[in-house]
């Protein structure tokens, strides 16, 4: 009885497999034989994420360790309490900060999202920093990690406008009167500060405009940015060989491959 | 370490990670608690429990809801979440002092809270769902709740007129207008007296360098702690006049020589007939028979002095011109002839009117003024002054125009000043960190900012201008109330519509040879027209439907007061007959009611049967005589009715009978309900009131106003 129902259950997931439905959306047959089986692994997308060898000592515990994984992880947070915050925010004058009052008064935790968002963002910054001292001093910059290090500094550039354009959008008096120094710092530019100024504010104060301009900016436009330079900075890191680990020509320490470090 | 030992976690790992993740369970658990433990929250939750204490518990819970309640209104900007916490609001049984906070009924307003929120009178936070975010100055609200004691200032942010239910906030307004606040201010509904204090251009004719000395040391006018009003040390119902300036005695000397030498019009002395002087220069009741003039002229109506009964000294007498009890200490006589003559010669916008004077009474009522008048002791404590000397003049100018005198006081070669002192429009509506404390220990807030500014302006500012008002607490609560209240233009255009602004009447200037006359007797000092004008006399507005002309034309000649018992009464102007005549045809012709129709009782024949009836009803069945004067007996409540006959037209009072209410508001003759019949009857009888030949003098002793006001 139970065989003869197994059986079916087989025939009808069978039937199903055949369909055009099923193989529009899966490439691969079922990972039956041993070619099958390899062709899941070498496709599986963590191997596009995932270095190919990692070296035992960047594994240990240490107050560097997975700072890179560490901002990402933070951009995750940012992003999907970004999303969440949305939900309840109106870039207008003078709605923006009565969202916030309302995220604090009314909304079930929202003072708890609210603030997630800016803790992450602010520890993000910390990592993003803390991350890039690392990488520095164990000579990261150095080849074949060029091309990497310049992309790890647009990140570190694009963390620090969504950082900024973040703080705008509360409309309290902090937030103004960051932008309007901000801004005006952009104006001490010799020749087109002027320009680059009223490009960024969408007129000559920190007004409406601006608001609009730092909101479309920060949950639009740099985010996007920031996601495909995120993609490019950690496919290099595999094509680069790696996560970088100070050179130590003395060292006898078997890596993962079980050859010294001296002849990778 | 071994490629085998790699995949390999040590104990201590594991343990790490398991508190790690346990102590990150717990922070996640932490919000939800907190969102558990709301303030609003725990008040939903003790509403209901208290609720279910009451005896009437369905009712209390019938539109309970455990989510946030709130009042939106867009075009006000008002999102007001109190009534979340503050639940029996609306509820009619809960008013008791016994029922705990917030759960309280709110005591009853002319405004429904639905339609106008809760910040929009007790500001604080309305979005906000905490306590102290709700109520207090928070790190990201700074506006806190009004406290109670001022909260009529929020009646005054939109309603500009005056409110019978906001008598904190009336008194506020009258004391900013009384102590002239607008002179150096700007203020909110509250306009700048074109010239807030006397004319000093011709100061220097008028009175001596000592008498402005004394004066600038001491300005009688002092409105003490317990908030009377004290002129020359006497109470008096006068309203406050030049507040205390410190001035150090530098200053004075040099104030006074610059003001001493202000004599931008010459005065020229009018000589009285030699003739008369000779012949009452002798008579030794000279000063008595012009103090008699004096009281039969009425100054008093406009002009008080001191009076002593019963060891009590009070001021007795009208407000509208100064006070007059130490005057012979203080003018010159020749600049005293001149004035009474004719006050606009000196001073060109006086509201006194020129009266017509014979030799003989200026004579005597100047003899009066400057003998009897007088203070000896006035001037005792002031050094005697040589003439200013021009470096004196030059320093007193520039502390004329330092200390601001001019924002109140004209003075040739001093441009007039305005707005000395701070804009205080939108005084109201500041936040703290707008407001300068210095290094003073008064209270973080902005009523206790304004109350200690106004207690002593050096509080705040040890070098401040602004001279020292002597208040009682309570009218520095209404004048902080009054300022409070000016919250600057109303937020949003919307709102803007909903500002009840008060209006003035238009000025009353009349034409021709009526205008000239009412100009010069200053008619609308006292009287009404068409809303424009003084309360202290009748509206005359519609006169001439009141009133017959030939009775108006005596009245005029020989004011006789219709109201005994009033001790401000019309002044002997000593009117020509011709002037009489031009006042009494314009009012008569001009000055008409609509709703008092002329053909309508006019027309009327009135029986000797129906006085007779009105005679009966007016002694027995209404009994009028308990107010109204008829021969020697009744009340002094309403008019004198000797003469009703002569001075009242039948229509008026037909009409006046059928409601007096519709021809003078605030009248306080009742309304009767009279039939038809009964109308006519007492028409008729009070035409019969008749006093025939010439009227008897007018009283003469001045007294003491038992019904004062009480004839409106």
């Amino acid at each position: 009885m139970t065989e003869s129902r197994h059986e079916s259950l087989h025939e009808a997931m069978e039937r199903i497999r055949g369909t055009r439905v099923w193989k529009s959306i899966f490439r691969r047959e079922p990972a039956r034989t041993n070619r099958t089986r390899s062709l899941a692994i070498f496709g599986n997308l963590l191997f596009h994420f995932l270095p190919v060898k990692v070296r035992e000592k960047s594994l240990r515990v240490r107050v560097s360790y997975y700072l890179g994984s560490i901002s990402f992880l933070l951009f995750i947070v940012l992003t999907v309490t970004g999303i969440l915050l949305m939900f309840y925010y109106h870039p207008a004058v003078p709605q923006a900060y009565r969202d916030m009052k309302d995220l604090r008064f009314v909304v079930t935790s929202g003072l708890f999202l609210r603030n997630l968002h800016r803790i992450a963002a602010h520890l993000m910054v910390i990592a993003v920093f803390w991350h890039m001292f690392h990488v520095f001093y164990r000579g990261g910059y150095k080849p074949p990690h060029e091309f990497n290090w310049v992309v790890g500094v647009i990140l570190l550039m694009l963390t620090l406008f969504l950082s900024y354009t973040g703080y705008l959008l509360p409309w309290d008096q902090l937030s103004y009167w960051a932008v309007t120094v901000g801004s005006n710092i952009i104006k001490a530019m010799p020749f087109f500060g002027d320009k680059i100024r009223f490009l960024v504010l969408g007129g000559n104060t920190v007004g409406e405009n601006a608001l609009l301009r730092f909101y479309v900016l920060h949950v639009v436009v740099l985010p996007l940015i920031a996601g495909v330079f995120i993609a490019i900075h950690f496919w290099r890191v595999q094509k680069d060989g790696g996560l970088t680990v100070p050179e130590e020509p003395a060292s006898v320490e078997p890596s993962l491959s079980g050859k010294p470090d001296s002849e990778k | 370490m071994p490629a085998e030992e790699m995949g390999k976690i040590s104990r201590k790992m594991r343990v790490a990670f398991a508190v790690s993740s346990m102590i990150f369970v717990a922070a996640l658990a932490i919000s939800p608690v907190k969102d558990l433990r709301l303030e609003w929250k725990q008040n939903k939750r003790a509403y209901v429990r208290f609720a279910q204490t009451r005896p009437d518990t369905k009712r209390l819970l019938a539109d309970f809801r455990p989510g946030i309640d709130q009042i939106w209104l867009p075009e006000l900007g008002v999102v007001d979440r109190c009534t979340t916490c503050h639940q029996g609001m609306a509820q009619p049984t809960l008013p008791d002092a016994g029922v705990p906070q917030p759960f309280r009924t709110h005591p009853p307003i002319p405004h429904r809270v639905g339609d106008w929120g809760c910040t929009v009178c007790h500001r604080g936070q309305g979005a906000a769902t905490e306590i102290a975010e709700a109520h207090e100055t928070t790190l990201a609200w700074e506006q806190p709740m009004l406290p109670m004691k001022y909260i009529q200032a929020s009646c005054g942010s939109c309603h500009r007129n005056a409110l019978a239910e906001a008598p904190k906030l009336n008194r506020g307004r009258e004391l900013l207008a009384e102590f002239n606040c607008a002179s150096c201010h700007k203020l909110q509904g509250i306009t700048r007296a074109a010239m807030p204090g006397p004319d000093l251009a011709n100061i220097g004719n008028k009175v001596s360098r000592e008498w402005i000395y004394k004066w600038l040391k001491e300005p009688r006018t002092v409105v003490d702690a317990d908030g009377t009003v004290k002129v020359n040390g006497y109470e008096t119902e006068e309203s406050p006049r030049m507040p205390q300036f410190r001035l150090n005695e530098k200053e004075l000397v040099a104030l006074s020589g610059f003001l001493s030498v202000q004599r931008s019009r010459s005065i020229a002395p009018y000589k009285i007939d030699p003739r008369v002087i000779a012949r009452w220069d002798k008579q030794p009741d000279v000063a008595d028979q012009g103090e008699t003039r004096f009281r039969q002229m009425f100054c008093s109506t406009c002009h008080s002095l001191a009076v002593t009964r019963a060891g009590e000294t009070k001021l007795i007498g009208g407000e509208i011109g100064p006070e007059l009890t130490k005057v012979g200490s203080k003018v010159n006589p020749d600049w005293l002839l001149a004035w009474l003559r004719n006050p606009q010669a000196y001073l060109p916008h006086s509201q006194m009117p020129r009266y017509e004077w014979t030799d003989e009474d200026l004579y005597k009522v100047s003899r009066y003024m400057l003998t009897k008048l007088t203070d000896s002791d006035l001037l005792s404590g002031v050094p005697k002054f040589e003439a200013a000397s021009a470096e004196e003049v030059e320093t007193g100018k520039r502390m004329f125009i330092e200390k601001g005198c001019a924002s109140c006081h004209a003075v040739e070669g001093v441009p007039p000043q305005q707005d000395l002192g701070p804009d205080l429009t939108a005084l109201g509506g500041k936040n703290i960190s707008e407001l300068d404390f210095g290094q003073s220990k008064i209270p973080r807030t902005l009523p206790g900012y304004i109350q200690a500014k106004l207690a002593d302006p050096t509080t705040v500012n040890p070098a401040a201008r602004m001279p020292q008002y002597h208040m009682a607490a309570a009218d520095r609560e209404a004048v902080t109330t009054a300022l409070l209240s000016m919250t600057g233009p109303p937020a949003t255009s919307a709102r803007e519509k909903l500002v009840v602004s008060s209006r003035t009447a238009p000025e009353f200037h009349a034409p021709g040879a009526f205008g000239r006359v009412y100009e010069r007797y200053k008619c609308a000092v006292c009287h009404q027209f068409n809303g424009f004008g003084g309360t202290l006399a009748p509206d005359l507005s519609y006169e001439g439907s009141r009133a017959q002309k030939p009775w108006m034309i005596d009245f005029l000649k020989n004011p006789q007061t219709l109201r005994p018992t009033l001790i401000l009464r019309m002044p002997q102007f000593n009117m020509s007959d011709q002037e009489a005549t031009i006042l009494a045809d314009y009012l008569s012709l001009s000055l008409q009611s609509p709703a008092v129709d002329p053909q309508g009782a006019g027309a009327k024949q009135y029986t000797p049967q129906m006085a007779a009836l009105g005679k009966q009803l007016y002694e027995v069945k209404y009994q009028c005589q308990s107010c109204h004067t008829i021969g020697s007996a009744g009340g002094y409540v309403g008019p004198n009715l000797n003469n009703a006959g002569n001075w009242l037209k039948p229509e008026w009072i037909e009409a006046w009978l059928k409601n007096p209410q519709a021809l003078v508001p605030d009248t306080i003759q009742p309304r009767f309900n009279f039939t038809p019949e009964e109308i006519s009857a007492l028409t008729a009888y009070l035409g019969t009131l008749r006093q025939s030949g010439k009227a008897a003098p007018a009283h003469a002793s001045i007294k003491v106003a038992a019904v004062r006001g009480a004839g409106k």
